[in-house]
């Protein structure tokens, strides 16, 4: 009964926990844009998530390595401090598109300028890496986030036009005003958004706060095999909304507010009461997330103490560096920048920078001296190395088509 | 000396031809017994004709998994060796000369299969 | 002992095997990663004798060995944080020590961090709840 507990626990924090601003606000751009034209995009992303993530998951539980070590030690220094420098930058950028993004649904509930929230939101991160427990936190936001399935509800309130949707869905291509580049350009944002790198060191650090061992690898796999495949539906539920509400009327998606005017639109003040809870905790959990990610990165990259199972004094550095952080994405959202236009550049930058945190995992996961017989099986090296390509394809045409389309304007 | 002053050094013969570049050196937990662990010695070094940087060690472990890595991973170090440390003759700022007569060995390292 | 085909203890490879790994303490605490590693008993530019003792491993490098790695150079001497090789009981994926971490001059800008901010800041001192 209480395995049961525990796995049913794990699938509602995964898919809580799937969905950020990045997936938010990407996945209702595309539906407005493009109706569900690109849901194959999220597909394909959902897919590759739920192998990286299985693979450093057992890579952690087994060899007690997290990613950001195992990248340090395969590709050595200097492309080690590469990757460390382009995912600590992105990870920068996601922090401050999430506070920024816990600001606006403040914003949404209070009316009170999201300037104003801001320092709330950043003290309330740092408050709860600092003082709360990592089991505490990873499910407390998992499971308000799940509210998130407003979006799915609303959908089918709308009593949308099923076979035009369905018909979006399965002739993929953009539609007759739209260009070719800008479709791929969303197409790797999409990717970006499901494949974000810091859900890969956050789980994987993540096993190891929790002190995984291979006898946790069943709950893991359920974990994520289910939860991230539903979180996965809740983004196809968000482009949908957008799709039947905001593509006809041709509204542009530039603020939360727009994001959830169908919901609002469906079933009026109560769910977008339930989808304000629901976004404020993708957030706020996404913030905490990204937040420790940074932490972990730096850490593992110079063997530093690290860990929110160690107190802070005997994890130091690794705290400063997170203070920082949050110090630095304040400072950011300070300028006046728009949180939605920083996170539509994170997750095209997260798809650049894919290749060098992917690779080494898919190498340490066939090293026997780190994983004994609990080596990738043939099926799912075939299926690792499919993904292989497909993230370099992405990370390359990523540069191109942002400068190409104007990022997607 | 430091280990990276050593690695990709230009490996010669005796008569100054290019063999290729080092890059790894083998070792061996086996000298003199210490307090916690033995002395670790250096036995030999390991040559690559074609590139100038280990890597991941697909070819001195056998691994074949997965093709996509490991298939580029043999080309790129085909023909590696290893050469004993007797059979070194002289170390200079990033080259190395070895001794007349001396022997390539295989360099694929025994089962270091060490599960946790 | 010189042999490779019969090998007397353990054969690992230096870089494959030791370099840019975790070292951890007797306790399981990070100390550092393997920046580079220091060999005894090498002379450049003077011919190797055949009967000569081979090189020993002598320490774990730190600190600024890992600068002049990326970037190139070399630190002066006096500048290399060592951890020497006799303290280390154990070579897997981790590198572990015999000892405990928190007193080596690896870890002093750890305990420099910890003394100065953290410990200061109302319950950097506890658990988390």
């Amino acid at each position: 009964m209480r395995r049961i507990f525990a796995v049913a626990l794990g699938i509602l924090t995964a898919i809580g926990g799937f969905v950020d601003i990045g997936d938010l606000v990407t996945n209702a751009i595309v539906g407005s844009r493009f109706g569900l034209g690109l849901a194959w995009v999220v597909l394909v992303g959902v897919v590759g998530i739920c192998v990286y993530a299985q693979m450093s998951g057992r890579v952690a539980a087994v060899s007690g390595r997290a990613t950001f070590e195992i990248i340090r030690e395969r590709l050595g220094p200097r492309a080690g401090l590469a990757n460390l420098g382009a995912s600590f930058l992105i990870n920068l950028l996601t922090v401050t598109a999430e506070i920024g993004g816990v600001a606006l649904s403040l914003q949404l509930a209070t009316s009170v300028d999201p300037l104003l929230w801001v320092p709330v939101a950043a003290f309330g991160v740092w408050i709860v890496i600092w003082r709360a427990r990592f089991k505490l936190l990873e499910n407390v936001t998992g499971l308000l986030g799940l509210t998130l399935i407003v979006f799915a509800v609303a959908l089918f309130m709308l009593s949308p036009d099923w076979g035009s949707l369905a018909g979006q869905a399965l002739q993929p291509g953009p539609p007759a005003d739209e260009q070719m580049s800008t479709y791929w350009f969303y197409a790797i944002a999409l990717f970006g958004a499901a494949m974000t790198p810091y859900e890969v060191f956050f789980f994987s650090s993540g096993a190891i706060e929790e002190k995984w061992t291979e006898k946790d690898l069943a709950t893991s796999r359920a974990n994520v095999l289910v939860g991230f495949p539903l979180g996965g539906v809740l983004s196809i539920a968000i482009a949908g909304c957008a799709a039947v509400v905001l593509l006809p009327a041709s509204i542009d998606v530039t603020s939360l507010s727009q994001v959830v005017l169908p919901v609002a639109e469906a079933g009026g003040k109560l769910a977008l009461s339930f989808a304000i809870v629901g976004i404020l905790a993708a957030t706020f959990g996404a913030a905490l997330e990204t937040t420790l990610s940074s932490g972990y990165t730096l850490a593992q990259y110079f063997g530093w103490s690290w860990g929110k199972f160690r107190r802070p004094a005997k994890a130091a550095r690794f705290h400063l560096a997170m203070i920082i952080c949050i110090f630095v994405a304040m400072a950011i959202l300070a300028t006046g920048v728009d949180p939605i236009l920083v996170t539509e550049y994170s997750v095209v930058f997260s798809a650049v920078a894919l290749p060098l945190t992917y690779l080494p995992i898919l190498i340490i996961a066939n090293d026997r001296e780190y994983m004994g017989d609990k080596v990738n099986g043939r099926a799912m090296n075939l299926i690792g190395s499919v993904y292989l390509v497909v993230i370099l394809v992405a990370a390359i045409a990523a540069i191109p088509l942002l400068i190409v389309t104007g990022a997607g304007s | 000396m430091i280990l990276s002053d050593l690695l990709g050094s230009e490996v010669v013969d005796a008569a100054g031809h290019h063999l290729g570049a080092l890059i790894d050196v083998r070792l061996e937990i086996s000298g003199a017994p210490h307090q916690l662990l033995a002395e670790t010695v250096v036995v030999g070094i390991l040559v690559s004709p074609h590139s100038r940087t280990s890597t991941w060690g697909f070819e001195r472990r056998g691994a074949n998994a997965p093709a996509i890595i490991a298939r580029p991973q043999h080309w790129l170090h085909r023909g590696m060796f290893l050469i004993a440390w007797t059979d070194v003759a002289q170390i200079d700022e990033g080259r190395v000369t070895l001794r007349d007569g001396y022997e390539r060995r295989d360099p694929v390292l025994a089962s270091t299969a060490h599960p946790h | 002992m010189n042999d490779p085909h019969r090998p007397a203890g353990r054969v690992l490879d230096a870089h494959l095997h030791i370099l840019d790994r975790q070292v951890l303490d007797r306790d399981g605490v990070p100390v550092t990663t393997v920046d580079d590693l220091e060999l005894d008993g090498i002379e450049p530019g003077a011919p190797i004798e055949p009967d000569a003792p081979p090189p020993t491993v002598a320490a774990i490098l730190t600190g600024p060995d890992l600068a002049t790695r990326i970037f190139g150079g070399r630190p002066p001497e006096s500048r290399h944080i060592r951890i020497p090789w006799k303290l280390v009981s154990e070579v897997g994926t981790t590198i572990r020590l015999g000892i405990t971490g928190y007193i080596l001059d690896a870890t002093w800008t750890e305990r420099w961090v910890s003394e100065h901010i953290i410990a200061r800041i109302p319950g950097g001192r506890h658990d988390p709840e």
